[in-house]
């Protein structure tokens, strides 16, 4: 039937031959239309044998039904030869059709051998009749010409069934030897799905789907089992009829020794880790295993086929056959070792064994005392020692046994999480650069990697941690940095000198992993877009920025910093060449409390005319910052205040000074942080001072925290919440020398303030001046230190100021929180420089120029060193109160007692006192806080500081040193003020 | 015999005597498989040679006992025009008792079976008598190098045309020089030899296995050294002596086939069989293979050294017992088949690959006969470009 209907369907050249064919031919095309199924079940070629039916017959249809195959196979041969004309398929390999087109060509001759085996069971069965009515050997009747034909035409039979035998054997060979091609073809398929595997795992962004796989092990499978089952059932036909030279009796066992051999190929190469030992916290960066922590394993049966009946199992084991070298460390997996291969009710499910919540334990060292005790003695690092987990299945299905085994890739081990990074680098580089995937000494000889290839696999890794491949430009900074100035595509690049040497004191690996983490964390969306050019050397960089229009910058990642990322840009000035600066890089730390789009909007940079601008204004080539930016910046407005809504939106900006080595952050949201941060030393060039260099002593360098200048930040429209900056500007400096050691103490008092009085004793502090100023004395120094300005929590407030030129202020809260430091639209304090007693203006320009409250308990305190290490305390005490000093131990505001400033520690304002804080110069605007603790806040008027704050210090816990601020500048380690050291 | 064969048996004679005739375009007519445009080059092919020799059908042999083996080489002979074209000059044996005892003449009778017939396969049995007659056993399993050489040997003793000899010969005979030479007096001894098969290990001198055909090839021709027990005696010292045996190529035939030896014997007495990978390539070019040293001509023959694969004889199985099948090209189609007995198949390139064999397959095919052709590079049927020329300008 398929036969005629396939025919039926082929062109009209070949129908036509069809008619041809059948005109005049002893079968009458209607006959063979009506009859078609029972024409073709018929074995035509055994027509000779049925004696009655006439034989010319038979012949004719036996030959025109060849004739039919012949047009079929000649029109299909010809389709084969044209493209197919049929679009409407999806665009498959060349190969993928292949391989289904041979699949269908196996079936049906599949079920052309059962077809034929069911002749042959005919055959056998007439034979055997006949012989048994025919045949009787005991009588001998040699004269007999009824029965010498009988004979002989029992004699004819035998040789038509023994003929059919091999004709069917015959069969069945090209039948297992075309399957043998199959089987090469979706081998070839299955290696070629590992190997994207392996490059997923690394985060090649391929396809690692199994189910067109699943689909032809299945059917290759299910083909070969039931030519198995007709190889036996051909058995069971020798046992009815046997004679000599049967066929049946050398042929079958070797074509099931052959074919058995094919299907358990098959089917153990049809086992495989479909989803590799993966912690779900990281599923980035499969392959890392930590002791104790969870971890999920996937194997799969590509060979859907299983009896119901009989649950197969799967175990895990771990180093089953471990390498036998000294100290390799040997685990337990834990929970559970085996389970049940299952399957889902749908098609689709795979035939999975799904391991979940299995976590390693590290064996004790077995106590036979080598002395070593085996710690740390083995020749391979923790991280470059490789564990293999292999799956065992006992696989039964139609009388075939099998214990099948299949392995995951090496793991690496690690028991803490700092390992993750280095452990990642070896997982990287075996999958890359291993040929044998079960290599468990891989790390005792690691080959180097050819560039391209690691080019390739670094390309993954931003692809899969920020979803954008690494472009040609950036892959040659890299090569120039691993290589020098020329790279080649035959560079290659050794294993240590990946992950374990570094110049600059870490591995290549630990600092593109750092920028790894940064964009993962902080920078996806810009990376994503390609805002940020990354890897361009300072050079290139310069090269870049050259030619481009002043406020031209571009977002590069830092070179010394690990995760750090920075903008460069470039500035025309009226004569000379190009100038070109870069802000100290910005680390998790910085980007954690501020994203870098606002930074990049907020970014300000103090020019000697104190108008603050922003010098980004272009992103390399030439975009607008704002278009580039635009949609990343954080959101202005909140919308109006609602009655939950505790505090006001707040801001933090970023400001710099022109030309000197220092930033300052101030921190409007919360007002937390204030810093000035060094400049990267290599990224000044117009300043040939490092900040850490002392500049010339001078006398008595005034700091003048000056007004804010409220234009600096323009309220974003319609934003309810004023935002604060605060500023320090030195005044006509070419450079800020810092003198290390220099203790500043700074009191900012408020207009109405009473004079703070200095605690006896102390030396050098100084006065605050009452009156509508906020005045910073400074001590005589010979330098201006820079300040970073933090608050603190719970009373205690300290104004640190860090060797070399870092300042903390800390606007202090007050234990219960309540103190609310009213956010006025800016606050800006500016140290300037060559001013005596450079006044601290604190501004706090609240919208309805309400009076500047400080609540109770609210403490805000500038503490700076001196060169001599002469300690200074001001404390800012709001003007209608009594100044509160507390004693720096006690921190419950309880204990506040008022009015009394302990020498070197604190200012602090007491409970129930306030702040009002007019900024005089400015004018403009007035600050209010809320009041105190009793008080309501006032909604909509203030910012408010909650001690929930995370930005916030905690009570006890000793000052918040802001790591990223010192680590590259080594020669100043950050120094606390301890309240203890002034009692 | 039975019924049913002696009828196919009839029918066979009938078509055998129409195409003796060489009603060739009455039978083109007739011949509803062939597509237009093969027809008319066919048409006038046939005019030269008359149908016969261009009928290259593809058609399976019934096994009957053992004989895959003989099957498989049947093929490569039939399936190759060139040996075809000698096949169809031979004389016809005068008795009946000759005739059967002939066996190009019974191959030709086969040949004529098989390409007149419509049925998929045929059977040899009139071969195989007339090789029982002559010693070739049925029913026994055979080495299908040793049963080529027998095969070869029988047809090219009962041909009986001197000029049909040579062409045999000339078509099957691979020349090559062996030197001898004394390692001590550099004492040389050169001789002529032919082969029809070259013999090539799958291992080298050290025993490592090879890899590729080119490989087995360059080992063949590599000089060995023959020292200790291997020692020959040297006429000039008069006494055993350490020798350098090397053999060079001095000619290629039409038809060249390389044996690949799948089987080692082990220490013990049992012959085991090697089925790693092995590759051979579609197009071999001599040249490019043996170095100058190895070769022992001149340069229109090299030239002339441009090969390409015609059949592939595969064995699956182990070395006590397997099965024999055949890949064949078919010249005039330029498509491969699989002759498995009476089954054949159109198979690809991927399908003869799969012969390379696999050291995990103990059971699978593993090419063990290679078959190369020379090259026509100039005319695809040699020596008929000028009749044809002359039978139509247009060709």
């Amino acid at each position: 039937m398929a036969q005629w209907q396939e025919l039926q369907g082929l062109d009209a050249a070949s129908l036509e031959r069809l008619h041809q064919l059948y005109s005049g031919a002893a079968l009458p095309m209607e006959a063979r239309q009506c009859l078609a199924a029972w024409i073709e079940d018929q074995n035509w070629d055994w027509g000779a044998a049925f004696e009655e039916s006439p034989e010319t017959l038979a012949n004719a249809v036996a030959n025109l039904l060849q004739e039919e195959q012949r047009i079929l196979r000649q029109a299909h041969a010809a389709a084969q030869r044209e493209p197919a004309a049929a679009p409407s398929t999806p665009p498959q390999s060349d190969r993928h059709q292949e391989i289904q087109r041979r699949l269908a060509e196996f079936q049906a001759a599949l079920q052309d051998a059962d077809r034929t085996f069911r002749h042959l069971e005919d055959a056998q069965e007439m034979f055997d009749f006949c012989y048994k009515v025919h045949y009787h050997p005991g009588e001998a009747r040699p004269n007999d010409p009824e029965y010498v034909k009988q004979l002989q035409s029992l004699q004819a039979k035998l040789q038509k069934l023994d003929r059919s035998r091999k004709d069917m054997l015959a069969q069945m060979q090209q039948l297992l030897g075309r399957s043998e091609t199959l089987r090469d073809f979706v081998q070839q398929e299955l290696g070629g799905w590992r190997e994207r595997q392996r490059g997923a795992c690394l985060g090649a962004p391929v396809d690692t789907g199994l189910q067109q796989l699943q689909g032809w092990f299945t059917a290759l499978g299910e083909g070969l089992f039931q030519l198995l089952q007709l190889l036996r059932a051909l058995g069971e036909l020798r046992l009815k009829v046997t004679y000599e030279g049967d066929p049946l009796q050398t042929e079958p066992p070797l074509l099931e020794t052959r074919l058995r051999e094919l299907l358990t190929y098959l089917l153990q190469s049809a086992f495989v880790v479909e989803l590799q030992p993966c912690m779900p916290a990281c599923s980035k960066r499969p392959l890392v295993l930590r002791t104790a922590s969870k971890f999920s394993v996937r194997a799969r049966l590509l060979v859907r086929l299983h009896e119901r009946s009989h649950p197969m199992e799967v175990k895990i084991h771990i180093d089953r056959d471990p390498p036998k070298i000294r100290g390799f460390r040997r685990f337990n997996i834990l929970t559970f070792n085996s389970k049940t291969l299952a399957v889902g009710d749908s098609p689709q499910d795979g035939l999975v064994c799904d391991f979940q919540h299995l976590t390693l334990k590290e064996q004790k060292a077995s106590g036979s005392g080598k002395g070593s005790k085996g710690l740390g003695e083995g020749p391979l690092a923790v991280t470059e020692e490789l564990h293999i987990i292999t799956f065992t299945l006992a696989y039964a299905y139609r009388g075939l046994e099998l214990e099948l085994e299949t392995s995951t890739l090496p793991v690496v081990i690690i028991s803490n999480n700092n390992q993750l990074s280095s452990a990642w680098a070896s997982v990287l580089w075996f999958n890359m650069l291993s040929a044998d995937p079960k290599n468990q000494l891989f790390f005792a000889a690691p080959p180097p990697a050819p560039w391209p290839r690691l080019a390739e696999v670094l390309s993954w890794q931003f692809e899969s941690a920020a979803e954008r491949g690494l472009a040609r430009e950036h892959l040659h900074m890299l090569a120039r940095k691993l290589f020098g100035s020329k790279p080649s595509p035959e560079s290659t690049l050794a294993w240590h000198k990946f992950s374990k040497d570094g110049a600059s004191g870490f591995s290549f690996w630990a600092w593109l992993d750092g920028i790894l983490g940064l964009l993962q964390e902080h920078l996806k969306q810009l990376w994503k877009e390609g805002l940020i050019l990354g890897f361009v050397s300072r050079k290139q960089e310069e090269k870049l920025l050259r030619g481009k229009r002043t406020g031209t910058f571009l977002i590069r990642f830092s070179e010394s910093v690990l995760g750090g990322v920075t903008f460069s840009w470039v500035e025309h000035p009226e004569s000379g060449p190009p100038t070109f600066q870069a802000v100290e890089p910005y680390t998790a730390t910085e980007l954690a409390a501020l994203a870098l789009p606002d930074i990049i909007h907020d970014y300000q940079l103090l020019v000697e005319e104190n108008i603050p601008e922003n010098p980004l204004r272009f992103l390399y080539p030439d975009r607008d910052r704002d278009e580039a930016f635009g949609p990343h910046y954080s959101q202005r407005q909140a919308g109006s205040l609602t009655g939950k809504k505790e505090y006001l939106n707040q801001r933090l900006i970023r400001v710099s000074s022109r030309r000197v080595n220092e930033e300052l952050a101030a921190a409007t949201q919360d007002l937390e942080t204030l810093r000035l941060q060094p400049w990267e030393p290599a990224a000044l060039q117009a300043v040939p001072c490092s900040p850490g260099t002392p500049g010339p002593a001078r006398p008595e360098p005034p700091l003048q925290v000056g007004t804010g200048v409220p234009e600096l930040l323009p309220p974003a429209p319609g934003a309810a919440e004023p935002a604060l900056v605060l500023q320090l500007v030195p005044k006509g400096q070419e450079h800020v020398p810092v003198a290390p050691d220099s203790l500043w103490m700074l009191q900012v008092l408020p207009e109405s303030l009473e004079p703070l009085q200095p605690p006896p004793g102390l030396q050098g502090l100084q006065q605050v001046a009452p009156g509508d100023q906020v005045t910073l004395k400074l001590e005589p120094g010979p330098v201006e230190p820079q300040l970073v300005l933090q608050p603190l929590s719970e009373g205690q407030g300290t104004l640190q100021v860090a060797p070399g030129g870092l300042g903390t202020l800390q606007p202090a809260l007050g234990g219960l929180g309540t103190q609310h430091v009213a956010p006025g639209d800016q606050g800006t304090s500016q140290p300037g420089s060559g001013a005596l007693e450079p006044p601290l203006n604190l501004q706090l320009l609240p919208g309805e120029q309400r009076p500047l409250q400080v609540a109770p308990g609210e403490l805000e305190l500038l503490a700076a060193e001196e060169l001599d290490l002469q300690k200074l305390l001001e404390a800012l005490e709001p003007a209608d109160r009594a100044l509160d000093a507390l004693e720096p131990a006690e921190l419950e505001p309880a204990e506040l007692e008022p009015a009394e400033l302990e020498p070197g520690l604190l200012g602090r304002l007491g409970p129930g006192a306030a702040c009002e804080c007019r900024e005089p110069r400015a004018g403009r605007a007035a600050a209010a806080a809320p009041p105190g603790a009793d008080r309501p806040r006032p909604a909509g008027s203030a910012a408010l500081l909650g001690r929930r704050d995370p930005f916030l210090p905690q009570a006890e816990a000793p000052l918040p040193v802001v790591s990223s601020l010192f680590a590259e500048a080594g020669d100043f380690p950050p120094l606390h003020i301890d309240p203890q050291d002034f009692q | 015999m039975g019924q049913g064969s002696g009828r196919q048996e009839r029918s066979k004679n009938q078509d055998l005597a129409t195409s003796d005739t060489m009603q060739a375009e009455e039978n083109v007519q007739s011949d509803n498989g062939e597509t237009r445009e093969t027809k008319t080059r066919d048409e006038r092919l046939r005019l030269v040679f008359g149908m016969a020799d261009l009928k290259n059908k593809a058609i399976g042999l019934y096994n009957i006992g053992q004989t895959c083996c003989l099957n498989s080489l049947l093929q490569v002979f039939l399936m190759n025009t060139h040996f075809t074209g000698i096949l169809r000059r031979i004389t016809v044996p005068p008795s009946a008792s000759q005739k059967s005892r002939s066996v190009p003449y019974q191959m030709l009778l086969l040949l004529e079976k098989m390409q007149s017939g419509k049925q998929k396969a045929v059977c040899p049995k009139a071969l195989a008598y007339c090789l029982s007659l002559h010693r070739v056993k049925l029913f026994v399993q055979y080495d299908a190098v040793q049963l080529l050489l027998t095969l070869w040997n029988l047809i090219k003793g009962q041909l009986t045309n001197p000029e049909l000899i040579e062409k045999l010969c000339d078509l099957y005979t691979i020349w090559v020089q062996e030197y001898m030479v004394c390692q001590e007096c550099s004492f040389e001894t050169k001789r002529n030899s032919n082969m029809i098969t070259l013999p090539l290990s799958m291992l080298d001198s050290s025993c490592h296995l090879l890899k590729t055909l080119e490989e087995c090839l360059q080992c063949f021709f590599c000089p060995e050294e023959l020292t200790g027990q291997n020692m020959c005696f040297c006429e000039h010292c008069g006494k055993k002596t350490p020798f350098t045996q090397s053999m060079k190529l001095a000619h290629l035939p039409q038809t060249v086939i390389l044996h690949l030896k799948r089987f080692c014997f082990r220490k013990s007495a049992s012959t085991h069989k090697l089925c790693h990978y092995l590759s051979f390539p579609q197009d071999l070019d001599f040249n490019a293979v043996l170095t100058e040293e190895q070769c022992q001509t001149d340069a229109s023959e090299k030239a002339s050294w441009q090969y390409e694969l015609f059949a592939v004889v595969a064995h699956s199985g182990s070395a006590d017992c397997g099965h024999y099948c055949a890949y064949i090209r078919s010249i005039t189609e330029c498509k491969w088949y699989c002759f498995d007995d009476s089954e054949v198949c159109q198979v690809l390139w991927d399908d003869v690959k799969c012969t390379y064999g696999h050291s995990e397959f103990h059971w699978g095919q593993t090419a063990y006969l290679l078959v190369y052709m020379k090259k026509d590079l100039q005319e695809p049927y040699p020596g008929l470009s000028e009749n044809l020329r002359k039978l139509s300008p247009s060709f």
